[in-house]
């Protein structure tokens, strides 16, 4: 009986590990196998384990690139949680403003931009906002009578650029989320306070806040590997071929990418992952742990 | 109602993991049928099916179909074409797979290089003998080998054209590129928006005429990168001062601007056609070796050969049923069909016989191109090239950056990602 009782839980969960070994766990294996063979254009087939080899090459895509790569990844990874946090924040406050009329409208208005697909949303914005010729926003800029900007063509505006359309495709997770804690904190809290005497700042500073930080931190922690990791945006905006901008944006997934997953060498961008795989693992154990400690 | 409700995912769960298996184990159940029961004889007694796979045209490849379809009437051999978008990746996964893999592709000859090192190809002289391809144009028929040996069967090729609005055009087209660049000088209004010429200036393949007009190189017969070469750099130098005055250069907007009537002219290939004609401009079309540099030599664009090739895991089983396919489809009906259904120049001399496809103006143009034009490099090497390429044509016109630095740092990234090959 108390076998069964031990088994059942078990039984319930065999889907879903399976599901994970089978798209989570397996891929991860199986690179860090080919990564160990010298599977390439010339052994496409008849491929063999070839040992470390593959890392010691892949440690010297690890470079000074790779450095500023990072540097670039961290101040993104981390303007672009700030700016999420805090707009986030206020927009999702606006929305529950009590005497805020159509907020449902509102809401559901807002998830657009999270509910296309990111490959879209970015041709999107790379034609109709950014281009020099068809894009809104030069449209606007001419129409003033200024010269045309090309908004991806150097580093700069390109990372800036870039930004905003991660806010504008990211933003609708954090106020949806936000928003969801929002309804959660109890009103008679605000009541209480109000009649305390404490005004908007001090409701929102000594209330708000600290009610929702449980729940908004694992989405913080989750939008923070996104942002860390991320690949498309830059990649599709500033570096797809036939359609470089002549900005040299990278972070690490692109400089990665653009280095080591070009040659077809399977075995050495297969090393190149894993241990891109161990860098983002420790990145995500110190996040955790400042978390904890928080 | 929480229970029936967790029962229902759970069920639709273990269907939808199910179903995945399914739908890949139905269609290698259904081609490795015929793989193996394909009998040796001249002439196949069963019916075969052979499978083509592209990233082209749907409409096009249909009309090679039926034309090679017809060809084939009687001997049991039935050709279908299929559309896979990242034909290149699909290749890379399927290609050796004879299951679930093509028996044969089209696509153009530049990857040819990739794919042979991969040994997925089987060479067509072990299949078809060498006379099915004597009426084929030389240049088609050199760019489907490596090393001496035919992997290709040539279709059809294409090559860059001056496309240009008979309605904005004003005059002459001009015979040297200093009288075009002056030319673009007095017709163009950047901030109007308003073009004499467009073209994808930061993209290689639409570089290629200057490059190969000045005598420079991007990939040469042994596989070594000339980014360096002090005549690609000039050409790249000559190439930034047009661009300044081609817009931005990406596809997307060089096409809208001419088909809009913003652009007098583009530089473009064949497959624009269909597009100018639909946005009903009347299009005038001349041959870039027509047009000489301050060297004097002709622009001299990359030709691009789209030709059949054949999966070595496909001719071990269906060999003699492909190889009646190959005869069919090395025909000149098969070159008039495309030639008709798309404005395709074919690669079959005889097939210029016909003709609407000699009074073609478009089709002349590029047999005309294909004086001055070069195959585009088909080693292995190739495949790496076209990166460092454009990041240099980037740099230079676009982020300002002077193009004998960016060259060196293109020379360099092309040679670390040929040494990450091996």
């Amino acid at each position: 009986m108390s076998l069964r009782r031990k088994l059942k839980p078990w039984c319930w969960c065999v889907p879903a590990v399976l599901l994970i070994l089978i798209i989570i766990v397996f891929p991860i294996i199986y690179t860090g196998y080919i990564s160990l063979t010298n599977m390439n254009l010339y052994h496409w087939q008849d491929y063999e384990v070839i040992g470390l080899g593959n890392y010691a090459r892949a440690l010297f895509k690890f470079d000074s690139g790779f450095l500023s790569a990072l540097g670039t990844t961290l101040l993104w990874t981390v303007l672009n949680m700030v700016i999420q946090l805090a707009l986030g924040f206020l927009i999702a406050l606006g929305l529950n403003a009590p005497k805020l009329k159509l907020s449902r409208l509102y809401k559901t208005l807002l998830m657009v931009p999270w509910a296309m697909p990111a490959y879209i949303s970015i041709l999107l914005w790379r034609v109709g906002m950014f281009n020099t010729e068809l894009g809104l926003l030069n449209k606007w800029i001419t129409a003033l009578g200024f010269e045309k900007v090309d908004f991806l063509a150097t580093n700069g505006i390109a990372f800036v650029s870039c930004l905003v359309l991660n806010l504008w495709m990211a933003l609708p997770f954090m106020i949806s989320t936000i928003d969801g804690a929002l309804q959660s904190v109890d009103r008679s809290l605000y009541e209480s306070a109000t009649l305390d005497g404490a005004g908007f700042w001090t409701r929102t500073w000594k209330i708000t806040i600290p009610s929702i930080r449980p729940v908004i931190a694992p989405a913080a922690v989750m939008t923070t590997f996104i942002t860390f990791k991320q690949f498309d945006i830059i990649y599709l905006l500033t570096q797809q071929r036939g359609y470089m901008t002549g900005a040299t944006l990278n972070t690490v997934i692109t400089y990665v990418h653009q280095n080591a997953f070009v040659s077809n060498n399977y075995g050495l961008s297969s090393a190149v992952s894993m241990l891109l795989f161990v860098i983002i693992i420790i990145f995500s154990l110190a996040t955790n742990r400042s978390l904890r400690e928080d | 109602m929480k229970k029936f409700l967790a029962i229902l995912l759970s069920a639709l769960m273990l269907m939808t993991l199910l179903a995945a298996c399914g739908t890949s184990d139905e269609p290698s159940g259904e081609s490795a049928a015929p793989a193996s029961e394909a009998p040796e004889s001249e002439t196949p007694a069963e019916p075969v099916e052979l499978t083509v796979w592209h990233d082209n045209d749907e409409a096009l490849m249909q009309a090679m179909a039926d034309a090679a379809n017809a060809k084939l009437e009687g001997t049991g051999v039935t050709l279908t074409f299929e559309k896979r978008t990242g034909l290149s990746d699909q290749l890379k996964l399927y290609g050796g797979d004879a299951a679930n893999g093509p028996d044969m592709y089209l696509w153009a000859h530049d990857s040819l290089g990739t794919f042979v090192a991969m040994d997925i190809l089987e060479p067509l002289t072990n299949l078809i003998d060498e006379s099915v391809l004597a009426d084929d144009l030389p240049l088609t028929v050199e760019a489907g080998q490596i090393d001496g040996t035919q992997y290709l069967l040539p279709v059809y090729f294409e090559t860059l054209l001056f496309l240009y609005n008979k309605d904005l055009w004003q005059g002459d087209i001009p015979a040297t590129t200093e009288e075009l660049y002056e030319y673009m000088v007095a017709n163009t209004d950047t901030a109007a928006g308003t073009y004499a010429v467009v073209n994808q200036h930061s993209t290689s393949y639409n570089v290629s005429p200057f490059i190969n007009g000045f005598g420079g190189y991007i990939l040469d017969d042994e596989g070594n990168p000339g980014l360096n070469d002090p005549k690609t750099i000039e050409a790249v130098e000559y190439n930034k001062k047009f661009a300044d005055l081609e817009a931005d250069g990406d596809y997307n907007t060089v096409t809208t601007l001419f088909n809009e009537g913003k652009a007098q002219a583009i530089i473009g290939g064949p497959w624009l056609v269909a597009g100018i004609r639909a946005a009903g401009i009347d299009l005038g079309v001349a041959s870039l070796s027509d047009m000489t540099l301050p060297n004097g030599e002709p622009l001299a664009p990359f030709s691009g050969v789209q030709g059949i090739g054949v999966m070595k895991v496909a001719a071990e089983t269906k060999g003699d049923a492909i190889a009646l396919a190959l005869e069919a489809l090395a025909s000149p009906e098969v070159g008039v069909a495309l030639a008709k259904a798309g404005g395709c120049a074919p690669a079959n001399s005889l097939s210029y016989d016909d003709p609407d496809v000699a009074a073609d103006e478009i089709i002349a143009a590029i047999e005309r191109t294909a004086d001055t034009a070069q195959p585009m490099p088909n080693a292995a090497e190739m495949n790496v090239m076209w990166g460092p390429v454009d990041s240099m044509l980037a740099a230079v016109n676009k982020n300002g950056q002077d193009a004998a630095s960016a060259a060196e740092e293109a020379q360099a990234a092309a040679l670390q990602a040929i040494a990450d090959m091996q």
